[in-house]
């Protein structure tokens, strides 16, 4: 990643009719970042892909790329290309043929042509395919073949629509690490809407995070999910247990809380929640909690409950204790290589908390 | 029977028999009849049923059959030609610039309301020495004598079927456009291809199958039509069929007519097979 600029988004809207899909979009990209756009489907996140490629137009604001306005620039113009969610591979064409269809308007000799596109289907690590016809492409070559296809036109941008939604779970997570290595040894700034949020967590620099037309947050993974700015990013990023405070008192880089089943605690408060009310919403990660037979030693605040529901995930377990003065189950994840804590339905239990792991979530009704 | 009918095949069989015989009765049988004929000769009043191929001589060796065969492919091809030019865009407007698809599609099938032979004769009002476009174009000073080249031609045949086959024609190329997958446009634009270049890199190219469909369906009934000839053709406008109409009647030579039906069947059936050959490998070529 470079310091310089690539894409500079700011103030673009895009209505469709009465409804805007798009709201007041500001957002800058630097050189060989890889960015997420991260939503639920509808929040508008397609939209914005469409109108960096130039498929759409957007009604206000300016899009620039590598320091150019885009507005008068159609798509075919433009110095970034897409790789479709469908896919989009011709299939009146062979792999060599898809590779080589927007190197044919380059005016390359034959020979270049032919090493650039055996180069980018090397690097996709579909060597020698060329003549492989497009219907017998699996779905995991399909999107090989796509992503070779505009990488091969050396995009200073590349856009991806959902680009691995379409493959199963485990050639999705190859391909999760192999699309990052491949960005990170070419630098190209990648930019990727998905509504995957372990997809975009492990794959991206940073993540935007979109919800009904308008970016709420834009963070590294880490950032997004210690330090949420409201209530509908922390659901949308891992679990997340929410709980209503009291503050009791401010110490200005912490407050002090009465925590909704805890009781008191000092907690930091989070610079991405600036809204500020006597009443604030905390959350807690699931598996940042202690659950315990007994009341748990060393921990900053404890509650006691019944285990109303167990859900095993495998790689850990959750808890959902149910306990007074809270109105939906408490969830507490425990890795499963922890075999002494098995608790059964009915049980009562001790769930313990740090000050630290209560995240502020600013004003409730942010 | 009722453990036959419950078998895949037996299910089979009782679902295709009632079109299995249908075109055993009216195809197969007919033309069977077609090929005995053809090896027979006609004495004055009776069929001499010795096998001969005397017939198929004839119709080799006689110019006025190789010349109107001809000129039926040459005119089938250009019917052809002409609709499926003027269809090609319509059906890409129904199908891409269009809301309004089924309304569109209802309208082009209007003039089969009203019977061909009517459209035929309307033809002939329009292009006839005192016709519509003559009369208007007279009052109008544009000429001053009606002119003569409009009816009883080949151009009357071409532009009178052009007209009649072109929902034949629209149907299949529409449907071969609206199976496009839009994002295959929008990759091809993403590549640096301009309207035109993504129209004949992907567009052409995608719909060669539904090109080839509406050709073979216009141009097999067309060089066989002899209604369209015998009313607006003309001397010069005359084709393959209405010398096998003449066999069949007036000349009174059923033998010489089935010959005639099978070698234009024959010939059909290997332009249509060369045509079709042709289109696939070109649209193949684009890249």
């Amino acid at each position: 990643m470079t310091d310089q600029n690539i894409i500079e988004i700011s103030g673009v809207e895009k209505r469709f009719g009465t409804f805007t899909a798009v709201k007041d979009l500001n957002l800058t990209l630097k050189e060989g970042e890889f960015f997420s756009l991260l939503g639920p489907s509808g929040c508008g996140k397609t939209t914005a892909l469409r109108m960096i490629a130039g498929f759409q137009d957007h009604d206000a604001g300016s899009i620039r790329i590598a320091g150019q306005d885009m507005a008068h620039i159609p798509a075919n113009k433009r110095p970034a290309n897409m790789v479709f969610q469908s896919y989009a591979i011709f299939p009146h064409l062979n792999v060599g043929d898809n590779v080589a269809f927007g190197l044919r308007k380059l005016g390359l000799s034959k020979a270049d042509m032919k090493t650039r596109v055996a180069e980018a289907l090397e690097m996709v690590e579909l060597g020698g395919l060329q003549a492989r016809k497009a219907d017998e492409l699996s779905g995991g070559q399909r999107q090989r073949v796509a992503l070779a296809r505009a990488l091969v036109m050396r995009p200073k941008v590349l856009l991806l629509d959902e680009p691995l939604s379409a493959l199963d779970k485990n050639l999705r997570e190859a391909m999760q690490l192999e699309m990052r290595r491949l960005q990170q040894k070419l630098g190209i700034t990648f930019v990727m809407v998905t509504h995957d949020q372990y997809e975009a967590m492990t794959m991206s620099d940073r993540i935007g995070v979109m919800f009904a037309g308008k970016l709420e947050q834009v963070d590294r993974p880490e950032v997004l999910y210690a330090r949420p700015c409201n209530r509908r990013v922390a659901s949308f990023i891992g679990g997340m247990n929410f709980l209503d405070a009291r503050v009791t008192g401010d110490n200005g880089a912490t407050v002090d809380v009465n925590l909704q089943g805890f009781g008191p605690l000092t907690i930091d408060v989070n610079p991405n929640a600036p809204a500020r009310s006597p009443d604030l919403l905390a959350g807690i990660r699931p598996e940042q909690l202690e659950i315990g037979a007994q009341r748990p030693e060393g921990y900053d605040a404890c509650l006691q409950g019944t285990v109303s529901d167990i859900a095993f995930y495998g790689e850990s377990v959750h808890y959902y204790v149910r306990a007074a003065g809270v109105e939906q189950p408490i969830s507490a994840a425990v890795p499963n290589y922890f075999h002494t804590v098995d608790h059964k339905r009915g049980d009562q239990v001790w769930l313990g908390v740090q000050n630290a792991s209560v995240i502020d979530l600013g004003a409730r009704d942010a | 029977m009722a453990g036959l009918l419950r078998t895949e095949a037996g299910k089979g069989l009782a679902l295709s028999a009632p079109a299995s015989l249908y075109v055993g009765l009216l195809v197969a049988a007919p033309l069977g009849i077609l090929v005995a004929y053809s090896f027979w000769t006609q004495t004055y009043v009776e069929i001499d049923k010795t096998l001969t191929w005397a017939n198929y001589l004839e119709a080799a060796t006689d110019p006025l059959v190789r010349h109107l065969m001809l000129r039926s492919i040459l005119i089938a091809g250009a019917v052809t030609a002409a609709t499926v030019a003027l269809a090609y865009p319509i059906a890409y407007f129904i199908a891409f610039r269009t809301q309004k698809k089924t309304l569109w599609l209802l309208l082009i099938t209007i003039p089969f309301w009203s019977s061909y032979l009517l459209r035929v004769f309307s033809w002939k009002l329009i292009l006839g020495f005192n016709g519509v476009l003559n009369s208007a174009l007279i009052s109008l000073g544009l000429i001053d004598e009606p002119l003569t080249f409009l009816l009883y031609n080949e151009f009357a045949v071409v532009l009178t079927l052009a007209h009649a086959w072109a929902p034949f024609a629209i149907l299949p190329i529409y449907v071969s456009l609206q199976k496009i997958d839009r994002s295959l446009l929008e990759a091809a634009t993403d590549l640096g291809c301009s309207k035109l270049e993504r129209f004949v890199r992907v567009t052409l190219p995608l719909t060669v199958p539904g090109i080839i469909a509406a050709s073979l369906i216009i141009f097999i009934p067309t060089v066989g039509d002899y209604v369209t000839p015998s009313l607006v053709g003309g001397s010069q406008g005359k084709m393959i069929a209405n010398l096998i109409q003449v066999q069949f009647g007036p000349a009174n030579n059923w033998p010489l007519g089935a010959t005639l039906s099978l070698v234009a069947m024959a010939s059909v059936g290997f332009a249509a097979i060369l045509f079709a050959v042709l289109a696939t490998a070109l649209g193949r070529r684009i890249r």
